[in-house]
């Protein structure tokens, strides 16, 4: 049947409304491959970012064979310090061992590391909203109770987080955010070089995550942004996000290898004091 | 005329006391909100779903759209769960991939909450977007958690 040109009007119409309607797919349709534009969302975007917590990535790492755990821990002994940036990444990068060690199952190494949050939360002037989460870690590891220890750690991180930025501290609870994140990258990195296969090394495909921290970072006030492991930090973040957009067809074993040699430099220099 | 300034502070104080009471009430509903949204988690967590600690709310206009973008990683599956303080609400949550396709699964809705499954197929960002559409308020509370196993 002959479609009438009051039929291909209304339809084009209807076609021209579509497309200006979902202006999320309409440059997409233009060039002939859809892609979501995010930045195009007609709506409200959210900028908080939930950073995932390290156990998210392992769980994963588990499932694809039985990484030895126990080789992934790291001695903690964080030098004394009153620089409360070093403390803030300090203190993710403790908690993120902390979940290290809850899938080591090490009981030793987990109440280790809840001394050193109450340490670390003591020189931070948090103890008071800390001291009953870092109990629940001590008891808990008592208990071999994994799943509690998961929970409590990954509320400590939340509590202190939300502690920091009550007293309008944003900067100092993005710092805990990336401290956690390069421990637990740092230990990605380490389990995928071992037993590499493109599975495992497609979990390093974070650079959502690498833009929100360097974001994070040219948004923090002059004497934050300068300070010298920040500046390191986003140095190193941006190399990372390089080898992230890089791996187009994958990562490859050096680029694994390359991006954990940068967390653990940048883990390094948190944990030096001048 | 005693009398009247009497009367006068006392509407004056039945007043204070009545925005004091409706203070905490309306500073209570985001934690509402949220809740709700882990009573939609509790059946996850019964089928071994970790809850996350953190999560997203806020306060919006009834019905607008929200979108926060989420890092997910291939191997595992997520539940979002979506709460609200308010009753008589319709709710939208979905999942897109980088395509805009919607890969969630088993949407799930009850009075204040509703919920969602995703096995994401690749490791990689994901835009959630949601909306809260009240029958009678103009403006909802909302609060956005989830879980992984």
């Amino acid at each position: 049947m002959k479609r009438s040109s009051f039929q291909r009007l209304a339809a084009t119409t209807a076609l021209s409304a579509l497309v200006s309607a979902c202006p999320l797919w309409s440059q997409a349709a233009a060039a002939g491959v859809q892609e979501f534009d995010p930045q195009a969302f007609p709506g409200q975007v959210v900028d908080d970012v939930v950073v995932p917590v390290p156990s998210e990535v392992f769980s994963v790492l588990d499932k694809l064979g039985e990484p030895n755990w126990r080789q992934e821990i790291r001695s903690v002994d964080l030098p004394k310090s009153a620089d409360r940036i070093k403390l803030a990444l300090m203190f993710g990068l403790v908690v993120a061992e902390g979940f290290v060690a809850v899938q080591a199952e090490d009981k030793e190494a987990v109440k280790d590391i809840g001394r050193e949050v109450i340490d670390l939360s003591t020189a931070l002037g948090l103890i008071k909203s800390v001291r009953p989460h870092a109990q629940a870690i001590l008891d808990a590891a008592d208990k071999g109770d994994w799943s509690n220890i998961r929970k409590e750690f990954d509320q400590t991180q939340k509590t202190v987080r939300d502690s920091m930025e009550q007293m309008k501290d944003t900067d100092l609870s993005q710092c805990v955010s990336m401290g956690g994140w390069l421990r637990g990258t740092a230990s990605v990195t380490s389990v995928v070089t071992k037993n590499f296969s493109a599975d495992r090394a497609e979990l390093l495909n974070q650079p959502m995550l690498v833009e929100h921290f360097i974001a994070s970072i040219d948004k923090m006030a002059a004497d934050k942004k300068d300070h010298p492991t920040v500046s390191d930090i986003a140095k190193g973040l941006k190399g990372i996000l390089e080898k992230m957009e890089g791996a187009v067809d994958g990562f490859t074993k050096d680029a694994v290898r390359e991006i954990g040699k940068t967390c653990d430099s940048l883990l390094s220099g948190i944990q030096v004091t001048k | 005329m005693h009398l009247s300034a009497r009367l006068t502070r006392r509407a004056a104080l039945l007043t204070a006391a009545s925005l004091l009471a409706l203070t905490p009430l309306s500073h209570a509903t985001i934690d509402d909100a949220h809740t709700f949204a882990m009573e939609a988690a509790s059946p996850f967590v019964q089928q071994g779903f970790i809850v996350r600690e953190d999560y997203w709310n806020g306060e919006v206009k009834s019905g607008q759209k929200l979108m926060v973008r989420h890092q997910m990683f291939k191997g595992n599956e997520y539940a979002f769960w979506l709460g609200t303080a308010q009753e008589d609400v319709s709710f939208e949550l979905k999942v897109l991939d980088e395509t805009g396709k919607e890969i969630a699964l088993d949407y799930k809705s009850s009075q204040m909450y509703c919920s969602i499954r995703v096995n994401p197929p690749k490791t990689g960002t994901y835009s959630v977007v949601f909306s809260v559409t009240s029958k009678k308020e103009k403006g909802v509370y909302w609060a956005l958690a989830y879980g992984y196993r």
